[in-house]
């Protein structure tokens, strides 16, 4: 199937068809921040101030806090209610190469040996809809984790803002059949595509910031014992746990319980390795200094995921650097080692 | 000689089975082993899911007690005796305080077995050493109740378990089973003795270099408190053990079990996936020395 376009200012019959069988969220303003929430069926504004959200889309498929089931103690002894998601379809609307890509990453530890039931079954119900990156911005290395801001293999369908028009591409074999579907698109043409084409290199070409990955296992693994070098990276670090909260591949998470007299909730919720309490046992702490859990984080995204894996757990998103309180900067840690 | 110890592939999980819904088990017996431990021995409701059961020796299980959490334990009964399944909890903190007060008849939330187990295929034919450390019987003694309703298939066994004093001492049915038993050499010492202990007073790592097994043939299996652990395995050293002929198990701090909540890995190894069980010469290529 070829490229498609739309009308920007049909954007609003667009997503209106969607709804229909799916639940739309797209980029929206919620108290002064960017997020994903279900599209109000009317504003269509976010293609003029969206760059990328705060929180990444790894919350809507794995949610800061997660009721897993519901135990209730009866005359039989406990009962269990599992909570599981519901099974209506989502449509997320908007999202940017490089979170596409950090879903794809998640997926393979979701997925793997003893699968997640609640994660596994909202990717099954989701789609995704991308939105090429015209203008990355300061803090954006995707280009270095061979993510092009303008382009994706990891989503469904992928837009691109070209002027007046959105241009449409279909690229999984679910996103061809939904596009298929879709009344109100017309053909792009050749002058379009190439438009489309050239802003996606520019796009590319307008990130500054680089990582540079050429032996960085190696080097990563001769400095690991280098305890002055990860005491000076961390240094300023408050251990606030904000960059793994923000960051669209950090997975980690708490199991707890949640009750009122003889009924309650278990509930997983994010966590950190940030905090000295996540690796905390009776008698000891194999990561209690705080250069150790800094030197954990990077270790964990750039030389044991990989090996566990065979990709790096970092997009180069930027949302470690543009939100840490005291400006640590992942692109200076690595690339000081 | 190799010691292959495997990996957990997940394949005690059903089809269309949630990973995290624990069964609803109930307690059968508590057994006050020391002023800090308790074992208990439990059971499953439902005798379709009792039948459907199985586990291997050294695999573990996160045990839940509704309303206060979760916590990880070994499963310290031996797969051979599968009429009920017993853990072994000490007591040092929420979850295990909690465990501390169930009492008969009381249900618990099991989720599990997690975890690789020790290698029976590869100890077969082989003189074992048991070494134990406290707590640390509570995963060797599933593996030597297992060996033992085997007996036939190992060769020579030796069980040396030791607690800081007498009153410390876990399992005492066992030791004294297992001290009956003449097909098993067995040896229990204490750190400090009292008035009435008339036996073998000494740490573990130095009494077990006065036993002195031979190495030939044989595998050393130990768990126990880190630090006896670190001087047990300078002692099978200097009796002429090699790295693979060591076997222990690890602990860190566990939530999910099952390598999804990233706190329990040294290096890129994920102990509740990957282990508890490695041989000593697979923990000397660990990437990491944080454990
Ligand atoms: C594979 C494996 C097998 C195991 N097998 C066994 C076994 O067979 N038997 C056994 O007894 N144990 C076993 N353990 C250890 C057991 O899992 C832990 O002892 C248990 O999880 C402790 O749980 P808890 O909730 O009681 O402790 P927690 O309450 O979580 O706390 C542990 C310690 O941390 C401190 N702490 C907790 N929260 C805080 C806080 N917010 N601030 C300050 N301090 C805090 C507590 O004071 C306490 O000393 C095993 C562990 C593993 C990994
Ligand atoms: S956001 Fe910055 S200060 Fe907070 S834990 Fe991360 S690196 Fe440390
Ligand atoms: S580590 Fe930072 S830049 Fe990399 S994916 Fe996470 S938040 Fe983005
Ligand atoms: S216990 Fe969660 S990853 Fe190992």
């Amino acid at each position: 199937m070829g490229y498609k376009k739309i009308k920007k200012d049909q954007l609003n019959t667009f997503l209106s068809e969607l709804s229909k069988d799916y639940t739309v969220v797209l980029p929206s303003r919620s108290g002064g921040q960017v997020v994903f929430a279900p599209w109000d069926g009317k504003n269509t504004d976010f293609l003029d101030w969206y760059k990328n959200t705060i929180i990444p889309p790894k919350a809507l498929f794995f949610p800061p806090v997660e009721e897993m089931f519901r135990f209730r103690k009866g005359e039989e002894g406990y009962e269990i209610e599992e909570l599981m998601p519901d099974k209506r379809q989502q449509i997320i609307f908007g999202i940017r190469p490089c979170d596409a890509r950090a879903l794809k990453i998640i997926d393979m530890l979701f997925a793997d040996t003893y699968k997640d039931p609640y994660y596994l079954r909202r990717r099954e119900n989701s789609l995704l809809v991308g939105l090429s990156c015209n203008e990355p911005c300061d803090t954006c290395f995707c280009a270095s984790l061979d993510i092009s801001p303008g382009q994706s293999e990891d989503v469904d369908i992928l837009c691109t803002d070209v002027s007046d028009n959105l241009l449409i591409e279909a690229i999984s074999e679910k996103g061809s059949n939904l596009l298929s579907e879709m009344s109100g698109l017309s053909d792009a043409g050749s002058e379009e595509e190439s438009k489309a084409k050239e802003m996606r290199k520019s796009a590319k070409e307008k990130i500054a910031r680089q990582i540079n990955l050429s032996g960085l296992q190696e080097k990563m693994r001769s400095n690991f014992e280098n305890r002055e070098y990860w005491e000076k990276a961390s240094k300023k670090c408050m251990a606030c746990g904000i960059c793994t909260y923000v960051c669209p591949t950090c997975h980690c998470f708490d199991i707890n319980d949640e009750n009122r007299k003889k009924e309650g909730k278990r509930v997983r919720s994010w966590d950190s390795c940030k905090f000295p309490l996540f690796t905390r046992m009776p008698m000891e702490n194999p990561r209690h200094e705080k250069w150790r859990r800094m030197r954990q984080r990077y270790h964990h995204k750039f030389e044991y995921y990989p090996m566990n894996f065979g990709t790096i757990a970092c997009t180069g998103c930027g949302r470690c650097i543009r939100e840490c309180p005291v400006n640590v900067d992942v692109t200076e840690i690595i690339g000081g080692i | 000689m190799m010691v292959a110890v495997e990996k957990d592939k997940g394949d005690s999980l059903m089809e269309g089975d949630n990973v995290y819904i624990p069964h609803v088990m109930k307690i059968e017996k508590v057994i006050e082993e020391t002023q800090n431990i308790k074992t208990f021995h439990f059971n499953f409701k439902d005798e379709t899911q009792k039948a459907q059961f199985s586990f291997k020796s050294g695999q573990f299980a996160e045990y839940s007690v509704f309303g206060v959490g979760e916590a990880t334990f070994c499963i310290s009964s031996s797969p051979t005796r599968m009429d009920h399944l017993e853990f072994s909890v000490m007591r040092v903190g929420k979850v295990t305080q909690a465990i501390h007060e169930l009492q008969e008849g009381d249900e618990i939330g099991f989720r599990g077995p997690y975890g690789n187990w020790f290698p029976l295929d590869s100890i077969q034919g082989k003189n074992l050493v048991f070494v134990g450390g406290g707590i640390g019987l509570a995963p060797l003694r599933s593996l030597i109740w297992n060996v033992l309703d085997n007996r036939d298939i190992y060769k020579d066994i030796v069980i040396l378990y030791g607690a800081r004093s007498p009153a410390d001492l876990s399992f005492k049915y066992d030791l004294e089973a297992w001290d009956k038993d003449d097909r098993v050499n067995m040896y229990t010492t204490v750190d400090r003795g009292d008035e009435s202990w008339t036996g073998r007073v000494g740490l573990i790592p130095p009494v077990l270099e006065e036993i002195g097994p031979s190495p030939e043939n044989t595998v050393a299996i130990t768990c126990g408190p880190p630090i006896m652990i670190k001087f047990t395995l300078q002692s099978l050293e200097k009796l002429g053990f090699t790295h693979d002929q060591i076997i222990t198990t690890l602990e860190m701090r566990m939530k999910c079990g099952i390598g999804k909540c990233g706190r329990c890995n040294i290096g890129n190894i994920y102990v509740c996936k990957d282990g508890p069980v490695f041989t000593y010469s697979q923990i000397r290529n660990f990437l990491s020395d944080e454990f």
